[in-house]
This record gives structure tokens, sequence and C-alpha cells, in this order.
């Protein structure tokens, strides 16, 4: 039997724990290549046109997965933190896919709470009875991918050059380098170094967010706004850069948020979407980078 | 203190009753206008849904005329509208405007106690005893629940009337004369006559008019404004239409919800097509849209601003309904550029092919 996972969204936090998980079950895994213009132009031909460009770019993942695999991963991930969800679009996610991709296959879409490892044990369950009917076996599975996916870190730091931005949005545009048009290439070509959110502590995420009204209920939108808060705060980086996916809800909201609390610091978001220009993107960035090389002088 | 709240749909009219029972000085800002949105747009995050805009545009209008104080409900969802407050009020602030924010949120979040609180700052500015804030207040819940009851009638008439305009004629008169009562008993008597007198129209049983049902997102259906009054238009084409979500729903909805008991006929009709809660009121779009096939409607019109996040998956799973059940639905997207012809177009046309479905056409006959 062969598993195809898309590349898409979380699949770069939680690849670790999905490949060794199928991996370790049995199964041939198959796994989408790094995002390409066939595969956005595919999602953007299935997905419905009001979605933001990382679901259409996993629809596109899909759709080149769907001929080539028995079953096929999508994960339902309802919340990674206790009383706080991704966005409404993940835990609709295989719904839009099944309703918008023909001819799909069978679909692993029970729904995952990764809060803790105990609550992800019934998905483990019931995605492993789809492969394996032996119980043994899934348990096994399950504390491998565990491990596996407790040794990884996904983090982008190299903070030695003269200037540092840090890098905020949700990890699929950060980590997408074909979605961001590799925007941490071109600014450490620019002699920039970059930090993400991965880097900080939870402890001074919790402590930062109480600055906040009210409690955020977005995880990706609490770390952002604590990482963005403690690093103006620290006066760590030169500036932040925000990428933002067209038409993305949380950070609508989020963004604002920050820019309330950090007042003139300089920040600049990016917003992208299947139409951006490369060109377009490479003037910003530069201009950006010229404008804090000039406050540091 | 002079309070007001943003607008949405005829809870103003149960407000002014609440606040008239309460003996508070209250601000209804003016009916949802161009005005307002442009204010709003004026002022907002561009990416933010058009709700926020026209909630932004309320209270400056507001404040126009000498508020001081806005009530707010909150929410913990997934969808933005929990957010809405503290940006709200961070704007209002950076506007030099002087706005206090009333949030009430969910016990859940912020602990009874604070809920309480929060009522209090209300309920002190009463002279009235506790036992008539609690009258006012369950005549406030009538009138709500009386209103929408008259819309609804209302709206479902205008397809069977015999003289063409009665119901909506009813309808508008019936709003204007409840704002211009004194009090909430008064209020409730005006309500009941237009109840009654809606329910002496004139009807043609024979007549099998087209009906629709609306759904999609509770403020751009429930508020006139944000959806170019698409149902007043429907009622000038003779169409019977039915909007299952409304405030007194909504009230219904959040008081049950605790007890999973809530509007169990949409979930259960939802559960095949989207069997978890994705927030804002995704799974009512798709489990209304259901029971509109099963209760012999003709289609469905859903109506959602720019970038709705529940919305955006229900609208991807409407079309295999649509398909499955063979019933027709379809998506109007609104945001402050929505133009109005191209609105009128696209809801004609949909009532157009609603008719030729039936292989009779007596659309304007």
């Amino acid at each position: 039997m062969v598993v195809g996972i898309p590349k898409g969204l979380l699949f770069y936090k939680y690849h670790p724990f999905f490949t060794t998980f199928f991996r370790e079950l049995g199964s041939d895994i198959i796994i989408s290549p790094d995002t390409n213009k066939d595969i956005l132009d595919e999602g953007v031909k299935y997905c419905i046109d009001d979605a933001c460009l990382p679901i259409k770019v996993f629809h596109g993942h899909v759709a080149y997965l769907k001929d080539k695999c028995d079953i096929i991963l999508i994960p339902r991930i309802i919340q990674v933190r206790e009383r706080e969800y991704i966005c409404p679009k993940f835990c609709g996610l295989p719904e839009m896919v099944k309703n918008s991709i023909p001819n799909m296959p069978k679909i692993v879409d029970m729904p995952m709470y990764i809060i803790s490892w105990k609550k992800l044990y019934p998905w483990a369950i019931n995605a492993g009875r789809m492969i394996t009917t032996n119980k043994s076996k899934i348990k096994k599975a399950f504390d491998t991918a565990l491990k596996e996916q407790e040794n990884f870190k996904l983090i982008l730091k190299d903070s030695d050059k003269q200037i540092t931005v840090a890098i905020l949005g949700h990890p699929y545009n950060i980590f997408d380098n074909y979605i961001n048009m590799n925007v941490v290439k071109k600014l450490n070509k620019l002699g920039v170094g970059v930090v993400t959110e991965e880097s900080l502590d939870e402890k001074i995420i919790d402590e930062e967010i109480k600055h906040l009204y009210k409690r955020p209920f977005w995880t990706f939108a609490r770390n952002a706004y604590g990482f963005a808060s403690n690093i103006y705060k620290d006066n760590k980086v030169n500036g932040i850069i925000y990428i933002s996916s067209f038409a993305c809800g949380i950070d609508s909201v989020v963004i604002e948020l920050i820019k309330n609390r950090i007042g003139d610091f300089p920040f600049l978001t990016l917003k992208i979407d299947e139409h951006t220009g490369e060109a377009g993107l490479d003037t910003r960035l530069e201009a950006f980078i010229d404008m804090l090389r000039r406050s540091k002088r | 203190m002079k309070i007001t709240a943003p607008h949405l749909g005829n809870v103003y009219i149960a407000l002014k009753a609440l606040f008239d029972g309460l003996e508070i000085e209250y601000i209804i800002p003016p009916l949802n206008n161009k005005e307002a949105l442009e204010i709003g747009s004026l002022y907002s995050p561009e990416e933010i849904c058009l709700p926020y805009k026209i909630m932004i545009g309320n209270y400056i209008q507001a404040i126009e005329k000498g508020a001081d104080t806005v009530i707010l409900t909150g929410s913990c969802g997934p969808c933005r509208f929990g957010k809405y407050a503290e940006m709200q009020m961070n704007l209002i602030k950076k506007l030099g405007k002087n706005l206090d924010f009333i949030v009430i949120d969910s016990p859940g979040d912020i602990g009874i106690r604070e809920l309480f609180n929060r009522i209090n700052r209300i309920s002190t500015n009463s002279k009235k005893a506790k036992i008539n804030q609690l009258d006012a207040l369950i005549k406030a819940v009538r009138i709500m629940n009386l209103i929408d009851e008259i819309e609804e009638k209302a709206h479902f008439l205008a397809g069977y009337e015999k003289n063409k305009g009665q119901c909506k004629r009813i309808l508008n008169s019936c709003k204007r004369d409840a704002l211009n009562t004194k009090n909430p008993k008064e209020m409730l008597e005006v309500l009941e006559e237009y109840k009654k007198e809606l329910e002496n129209v004139e009807i043609d049983k024979d007549k099998n008019p087209i009906k629709i049902a609306i759904i999609g997102e509770i403020y751009t259906i429930i508020e006139p404004f944000a959806n170019m009054y698409i149902e007043d238009k429907l009622m000038d084409y003779g169409v019977s239409t039915k909007r299952r979500l409304t405030p007194s729903w909504w009230v219904k909805d959040t008081v049950l919800k605790p007890t999973r008991l809530n509007s169990l006929a949409i979930r259960n009709n939802a559960k095949c097509y989207l069997p978890v809660g994705i927030g804002g009121h995704g799974i009512e779009c798709v489990g209304e849209a259901v029971l509109a096939q099963k209760e012999g409607f003709d289609g469905a019109i859903q109506i959602f601003p720019l970038g709705c996040m529940p919305e955006i998956v229900a609208k991807a799973i409407l079309p295999t309904i649509s398909r499955e059940k063979d019933f027709p639905i379809m998506s109007l997207v609104v945001d402050e550029m929505t133009g109005e012809a191209g609105f009128v177009t696209r809801i004609e046309a949909f009532i157009d092919l609603l008719e030729r479905r039936r292989k009779n056409v007596l659309f304007r006959s």
C-alpha cells in the first residue's frame, strides 16, 4: 500500500512524524516534490478561488499525488495547543479537498489534536487501522515517529551578520521557498541574517501576550505576536518582515496587533499570492534593507 | 454614560426597548449607510472583513451623536470576530476618540465573575430596581423574538400576497412604529398588532412562488445594508425567502451551546458533508443548504464577506451538495467594493434559472 503525503501546510513542521509513522507501519510512502509551477497551477485550477495561497498550493500537492497512491494523508489539524486553533480552513481541509478534486483515493482525515502526545494517540490508532490491523505495530510506529519528531527542530537562525531581521508568518509561508520566492536566500545575499519565532521559548511568549486585552486563540498568531513583541522590547533585531498570504484572515488581525505594539519599529509586510511578481518583491526587500542600513549609520 | 451598540439587523429595536426599560441613556447609531461604510473602510485594516468596517462606521457616527460607551459581544472561536473588540479598541484610541468598550464574552474565557462585572457596569447606570431590570431584559428578549418572527413571516408571505408589496409595507411601518415607542410595554403592543396585521394579509394559496433559502455568514445575511437589501429585493420579485439565522436564533444557540443541544437539525444534516465544527457559522451554512433542499426550496443563496474563513470552507462543499441533491446554490461575496448593478444581475439570473427549472415562467407576470 502506498501512502501519499502532500508537502504543504504544516508538513514543514510535522514531516518527521508523518513520514516515520507511515513508514514504520510498513507502507510505502510517496511525498510530493517541493512546490513548483506545475503544482501551483494545479492547485489554482482545483481550489476555490477565495482560498489563500497555501491552501491552493496544498490542493496542488494533493492533485499531484492522487493517482500515485492508494491512500492520502490530509491532516485535519484542529489544535496544537489547548484552547487554541490554527485556522478554520484547517478544520475543514479534508472537505475542501474532497469536494474540489475529483477521483480522490481514500483519505486519512481524522481530526488531530497535537496538544500532547496522548491526545494524538487516538488519531494514530484510527489512521493506523486503515493500513494494518496489528495494534502493537501501530503503537510501535507511533512511538518511533514521536521520537523522530522530538529530535526535529524547525529553526532558521543565522544572526552573525551585521543586520538581522526577524521573519514572521505561518511556517508554511516561511519554509516553502517557492511560495515566498526564496526570501531567506535573497536576504542572505543582501548580507542580512534572519531569525524565526521557533527560536523563542514558550514561556517568554506567554509573558509577552499579556500585553493583549484578550488572549489570542490562534497558535501561530500567538507565536508571531509574542515573538515580535519580545524582539522589539529587547531590540534584538534591526527589523521585522512578515510574510503573509493574501486574504489570510489571521494575518489581517495579527499584523494590526503587532503594529500597534511595536509602533515605529521597522516592519515590512510581504503579501504573497499566486500572482506575486518576483521583481516587485525584490525591490521591496532591497528598499527595506537599505532603510535599515541607513538608520544604522 | 451614553451607551451605543453596532448594528446587526433588527437588534437595535430590542436594544432600544432594553435601555428604555432600564432608563439608561443610549444612542442608536444611524442605520447602516454608505457613509458609515466609507468611514469604516478609511480607517480599518485593508484585509479585515466587511462587518468590522461597517461597525467602525457605526462607532464613529455614534460618537458624533454623543455616545461614550459601546457594548459588543465576543467569542473565542477560530473566527476573526473574537478579535474585533481588541482591534477596534486600539483603532478608536488611535483615532483619538473616547469610547469605552464593554465586551460581553463567554464566561469560559473571562471567568463568570468578570462577566458579571462587565454586565454590572451597564446595570449600575440604571436607577430601576433589580426586579424591574430583569423585567426589562425579558421584555427585550421577547421583542427580539417577536420582530424576528414578524420579519420571517413577511419574507415568506411576500411570495403569496395578493396585493403586491403589502408585506414589505407592513414590515417597514412596523419597524418605524416600533422605534417611536416610549417603553418596552408599548413596543410589545405595537409588535403584536403588526403580527396580527400580517396574519390577515390576503394570500393566494394557489400561487407557487419561487422559494429561496438565504444562508451564509451571520452578519452579512442579517444586516440588510451588507447584502444590498437582498431580502427586500426578493420580496419585490415576489419570491418567498427564509433565513434561519436571526439574532434570536443566535441568542438561543449561544445559551444552549454548553449542552450541545443547539440547532440539532442543522448539525445533523451537515454531518455527512462537514463532520466537525470549523468556527463561525460554517456548519450552519452547510446544514441549512441540506435542510432547504429537504424542505422543498427551489434554491439557496450563500452570502459572505470577502475572506471569511469558515464560509470559504462551506463554499468548497456547497457545489457537492448542489450536484448530489440537484439543488441550485449561488454564492455571493460582498465587500466594500460590491457594485449593486452586478449584484442585482446575478440575483435576477438566479431567479430566472430557478423558474426555468420548473418549466413555468411566472417571474414578473
